[in-house]
């Protein structure tokens, strides 16, 4: 195999960020086994036809690019609902319905976005810059709409000529093309959104390689190749069917039994068994977004209402907060919690991105300085902490080592536990003390902290509002140059990370297993396979 | 017969409306907003209004369970807000799934456990009686969700003759649906066959020395006549009982049996609803079950009474 | 037979007052030994985060015991009066009990458990709650047959034909009768609580972590069946026995105590 751009990329820039990050002191293991190849383009030859049977680990909500909130749901729209721009290998943006890059005018106010022609929808209707306009209004107006604040800068979109649509900002917005590369970017047919209204996502109709077919609720989704597509010499496969398999062990039993030839996000734990097997083979993805935990400093009555002081030992106290997290070892938890498989950094950006600046550094494990610092503070110990913990069993086994990691330095920790659903809601509502949470991450870096850090961020649980760190993200989102953004992304992260509301373990991976029969799956850091080009190989 | 079987009706309509309530109540007092729950990780404000107002949730509580009683007597039980389908679509893929391994799991209940009791009965005290009765305690003592670890573990682990999980419509590839059921079949069927097994040996005992079988051996019938025609007979009262009395057992142990095995049948359906908070799916499975337990205990009752004339005389209900 | 039960029930007791006093921290962690096989400085072996399934056993005996007892206890004390008042007012109390009864026995347990958890969060206390209103309806019923039969007595329908008061026939006439069906009632209704605890804490609806309970181990279990065998052996066999040994002495005792049954 030709190693890809990516690989080596990856292959640079994991022994410098390690480096940077310390590494606990207990070893250098890398991030992935080095047998496991990561963003894969493979480009073995492909038959066509087939049904290809993919395990997906959750139930994704509605089919509809405007409500959709899961990252399973964005792995079933990666194959039916284009966008107008993409990421490539490299996480470069790219267009896709688009036919370029969109052209900035009036000092980044306006943005013009020709695009692909003679494209149609996968019901033979044709994708014209009335079908943009309509599910660009749709998914900034809507009122249940989950797009909103992806294109709260849009206050216009026009239609200059069947092939040209213009967007009017209220002020200069970098990170749009990423949120046009993502679902706010999807459109639907218009067609099909006249006729379904607001259950459009229950029978979506999009323009893509594959189109829905058929859905059995909690159970399966089913996509057919679709004859309108634009490309659609290339795409080899006669059918996808989604299977959903929640349980990790069982994802990759039925993987080895051929009951399914991919499965998505493989436990940690399951990764060794599929490796070792001789039919299958393990690619990885991923490492955009990002795993840790909120720390409640001032979501007194909701994460976008006015924050407020929080009476609790850590919500007062940041050197109790300092003292917590150096009594925690990143390189442990990842060993013991994921097998060693995942990322291990202190920021929400990844470790290779171009928005990163290269002296950030991460705190290693201090046990004798964390207790100096619980001394300091003369709170009695233990000093009581809640850690709400989603029910699932690798966040238990995460709550159970930072339990106890924790405990040595005088923090005694009480795991409650409840189904994700309910965390969310306590994450929301501030009815927590410090909280599992993570983000599935963006491509541009204002995804990863505008909603999450900054003053009413709806997923800012912790409640933090600092002008040191909402100042230079606002900056950042209207500045075009990489290095400048690169810095004032890099201060913001860094008062984030003396504020402590989030305190960040790693990057997760996502490991793809596949039949290795099965050729032509991209896997991109985004973590949602692409299949349009894939097939079983000839 | 008639008054006893309009009685027992009204009494049904009567359970169904207090569950309809404790139903509509009980949803109302799980925690989080509903409306916020099902717009999602990254809703606005507005859009968790737009949720409330479609869902009828800002309107004052009798208002809401007359919609909800209206609704459902209309046969539209809304959709699901995880998926926006129908709801009505998925109880009728999911109910099938279930009945399937209930109906599995009551025959191997049936031909092992009345088997096995009848055995019992014949042998008192002898080797097939221990044997039998031990089956029995160890079939109730034991938990069987960890007979279906085990079950995966021998069967699809180490021996891998069978597979672990998943389901096959049994339309689609009858073989593959077996033997993906035979398993979750066994281990639901185990508890059951215990508890009939004991209850029919108890039954059949007590026939056994009955004054009528005493007469019919002392007239000269062979065993097999005696046993078959006037014990068993008597003796399917209690089955027919506990059939009745268990189902809502059944329906638990098929939620466990169905999360082990993966199998995509209302148990999981009911377990996920409440996990994703999925009202209108919860709503109706709970209303659904509980009619079904209604009226299969309707029917027990009904049959029980022509089974064992004297119940009907005196009226009363099997309490 | 009914001795054995009583030596695994007390075997079982005696684990879970004793066994956590002499077992090592059932939450102390180890990284370098997870998922170690049976040896001899960890008899039953380590779970995934390197801690004693010996030690997680034995207190994990003291949450199936507590489960077990105080739900059946609950039961108790809430379903004997109402039976008792049930069965006494026969005319206008008793219909809307047994209605009540036959909407709580049309509700399957565990979806008013699954609900339950997600109000007042999973945790003993709810697995209690839970496991404690699923056996009212037996409680109810057998204390108000009981009434209903003993209020046929001659010498009772003869106590209250001089006038007694109501108290007075409950307490002197009543209650002990209730006492024999309702101990084997125990028998049954407690060895039920365990597996349900058990099953309860499998699907993550009850003791909290690091809590060791056996249903909760059996979660971790099932996640390393290939890897680590031995993980599902343990506790399943716990349950097992400790709930044959209550089956064994309510079969012992119902022979003793009722003896309209036949065995």
């Amino acid at each position: 195999m030709r190693p890809s751009p990516k690989v080596v990329a990856a292959l640079v820039t994991l022994p410098l960020a390690l480096a940077a990050c310390g590494g606990g002191g207990t070893s250098n293991t890398p991030a992935a086994p080095s047998s496991i190849a990561s963003a894969s383009a493979d480009h073995r030859p492909v038959k066509n036809g087939g049904t290809l049977n993919i395990a997906l680990n959750a139930d994704p909500d509605a089919l509809d690019p405007s409500i959709s909130t899961t990252l399973v749901g964005r792995e079933v729209f990666a194959n039916m609902c284009e966008k107008l721009y993409d990421i490539d290998a490299s996480s470069t943006l790219i267009p896709q319905l688009a036919a370029a890059m969109p052209e900035l005018s009036d000092g980044g106010r306006a943005v013009t976005i020709k695009l692909r022609e003679g494209v149609k929808f996968n019901d033979g209707t044709a994708l014209d810059a009335e079908a943009v306009k309509k599910s660009l209004d749709r998914h900034r107006t809507w009122e249940k709409s989950a797009r909103q604040a992806d294109l709260a800068a849009v206050s216009k979109v026009e239609v200059v000529d069947p092939a040209t649509v213009k967007l009017t900002l209220t002020q200069p917005f970098t990170p749009l093309t990423a949120q046009l590369a993502d679902r706010a970017g999807m459109i639907m047919s218009p067609k099909a959104l006249d006729s379904e209204g607001d259950n459009f996502g229950a029978a979506p109709v999009c323009a893509g390689p594959f189109k829905f077919a058929g859905r059995t609720s909690g159970s399966q989704i089913v996509l057919e190749k679709s004859a309108d597509y634009y490309d659609a010499a290339k795409v080899k496969l006669d059918k996808l069917v989604y299977k959903i398999i929640v349980d990790p062990n069982v994802r990759a039993a039925n993987l080895k039994s051929g009951d399914v030839q991919v499965a998505d996000q493989l436990a940690t734990n399951t990764v060794a068994g599929v490796q070792s097997d001789p039919n299958l083979t393990v690619v990885s993805g991923g490492g955009l977004g990002y795993y840790g935990f909120q720390i409640n400093i001032g979501n007194a009555s909701g994460s976008t209402e006015k924050p407020g002081p929080i009476d609790t030992p850590l919500g007062k106290s940041p050197e109790l907060r300092e003292a917590f997290e150096l009594a925690l070892d990143r390189d442990a938890i990842n060993k013991a919690v994921y097998n060693g498989l995942h990322e291990v950094d202190c920021y929400p950006v990844p470790l290779d991105s171009p928005y990163r600046p290269k002296d950030l550094t991460c705190p290693k494990r201090d046990l004798a300085k964390a207790k100096q610092l619980v001394q300091a503070s003369g709170v009695p110990t233990p000093i009581p902490v809640t850690l709400a913990t989603p029910n699932d069993a690798v966040n238990q086994r995460l709550a159970q080592v930072i339990q106890s990691m924790t405990k040595e330095a005088g923090f005694n920790v009480s795991v409650q536990t409840a189904e994700f659903v309910s965390v969310l809601e306590q994450g929301k509502a501030g009815k927590f003390d410090v909280l599992l949470s993570g983000w599935s991450g963006r491509v541009d870096p204002d995804g990863n902290l505008t909603n999450l850090v900054t003053t009413q961020g709806s997923n800012n649980y912790a409640g933090m509002s600092d002008p040191g760190i909402d100042d230079p993200i606002k900056q950042a989102a209207a500045e075009t140059d990489t290095a400048k953004r690169a810095e004032l992304y890099g201060s913001a992260m860094k008062k984030a990370a003396e504020l402590r509301g989030v305190v960040y373990l790693y990057h997760n991976l996502y490991y793809l297993g596949m039949h290795k029969t099965v050729a032509g799956v991209q896997y991109f850091k985004d973590g949602l396979p692409r299949y349009v080009t894939a097939g079983f190989a000839a | 017969m008639l008054w006893f079987i309009l009685r027992r009706c009204g009494s049904a309509v009567l359970v169904l409306f207090l569950s309809s309530v404790l139903i509509f109540l009980g949803i109302r007092a799980l925690p989080g907003d509903p409306a916020s729950v099902m717009a999602g990780q990254e809703a606005s404000p507005a859009a968790i209004e737009a949720i409330r107002k479609e869902f009828g949730l800002d309107k004052p509580l009798p208002a809401q369970y007359l919609d909800y009683v209206g609704q459902t007597l209309t046969g539209n039980f809304g959709r699901s807000t995880q998926d926006q389908l129908p709801v009505a679509d998925i109880l009728a893929e999911r109910l099938p799934v279930t009945l399937e391994l209930s109906l599995l799991a009551m025959l191997v209940a049936i031909v092992v456990g009345v088997g096995a009791g009848i055995v019992a009965a014949v042998r008192r005290g002898k080797f097939a009686d221990y044997v039998a009765t031990g089956f029995g305690l160890a079939g109730l003592s034991v938990p069987h969700f960890w007979l279906g670890l085990l079950g995966i573990l021998l069967f699809a682990v180490t021996w891998r003759v069978l597979p672990a999980s998943g389901y096959v419509p049994f339309t689609e590839d009858p073989a593959g649906n077996l033997q993906r059921m035979i398993l979750p079949a066994l281990v639901l069927g185990t508890g059951f066959a215990a508890i009939l097994m004991r209850q029919t040996r108890s039954a059949m005992l007590g026939a056994l020395s009955a004054d009528y079988v005493r007469t019919a051996r002392s007239k000269g019938l062979s065993e097999a006549k005696v046993v078959g025609a006037h014990a068993l007979r008597n003796s399917l009262t209690t089955v027919v009982t506990v059939l009745g009395l268990q189902l809502g057992a059944l329906i638990s142990g098929a939620v466990v049996t169905e999360q082990i095995f993966v199998i995509p049948g209302f148990g999981k359906l009911t377990v996920d609803a409440v996990l994703t908070r999925n009202y209108p799916v919860i709503q109706a499975v709970v209303l659904v079950t509980v009619i079904g337990y209604v009226l299969v205990n309707l029917l027990v009752d009904i049959a029980y009474a022509f089974l064992n004339p004297r119940i009907r005389l005196s009226g009363g209900s099997r309490d | 037979m009914p001795m054995a039960g009583l030596v695994l029930v007390v075997a079982f007791v005696l684990l879970a007052l004793i066994g956590p006093l002499v077992t090592g921290d059932p939450a102390a962690q180890d990284y370098l030994a997870t998922l170690a096989p049976p040896s001899g400085a960890h008899p039953m072996g380590t779970d995934d985060l390197g801690r004693d399934a010996f030690a997680r056993i034995a207190h994990g005996a003291q949450v199936s015991l507590q489960a077990g007892v105080l739900s059946t206890l609950l039961a108790m004390v809430v379903g004997i009066p109402i039976g008792l008042v049930a069965g006494f007012y026969r005319r206008w109390l008793d219909p809307i009990v047994m209605r009540l009864v036959d909407v709580t026995l049309a509700f399957p347990f565990l979806v008013f458990a699954v609900g339950l958890a997600a109000i007042i969060g999973p945790s003993l206390k709810g697995v209690v709650l839970a496991l404690g209103f699923s056996q009212l309806p037996a409680i109810i019923r057998i204390t108000r047959g009981e009434v209903l039969a003993v209020r046929e007595m001659d010498y009772v329908a003869a106590a209250i034909a001089d006038g007694a008061g109501d108290g007075h026939i409950i307490f002197r006439y009543v209650l002990p009768n209730c006492a024999s069906p309702l101990i084997v009632q125990a028998t049954v209704a407690i060895p039920a609580a365990i597996i349900g605890e058990s099953t309860l804490s499998f699907l993550g609806l009850g003791v909290q972590p690091p809590t060791p309970s056996w249903g909760v181990m059996l979660t971790t279990a099932q996640q390393y069946l290939s890897d680590a065998p031995w993980l599902a052996i343990w506790p399943g066999l716990m349950i097992a026995l400790a709930t044959l040994g209550f089956n064994l002495l309510g079969d012992g005792l119902r022979d003793v105590l009722d003896p309209r049954s036949h065995r």
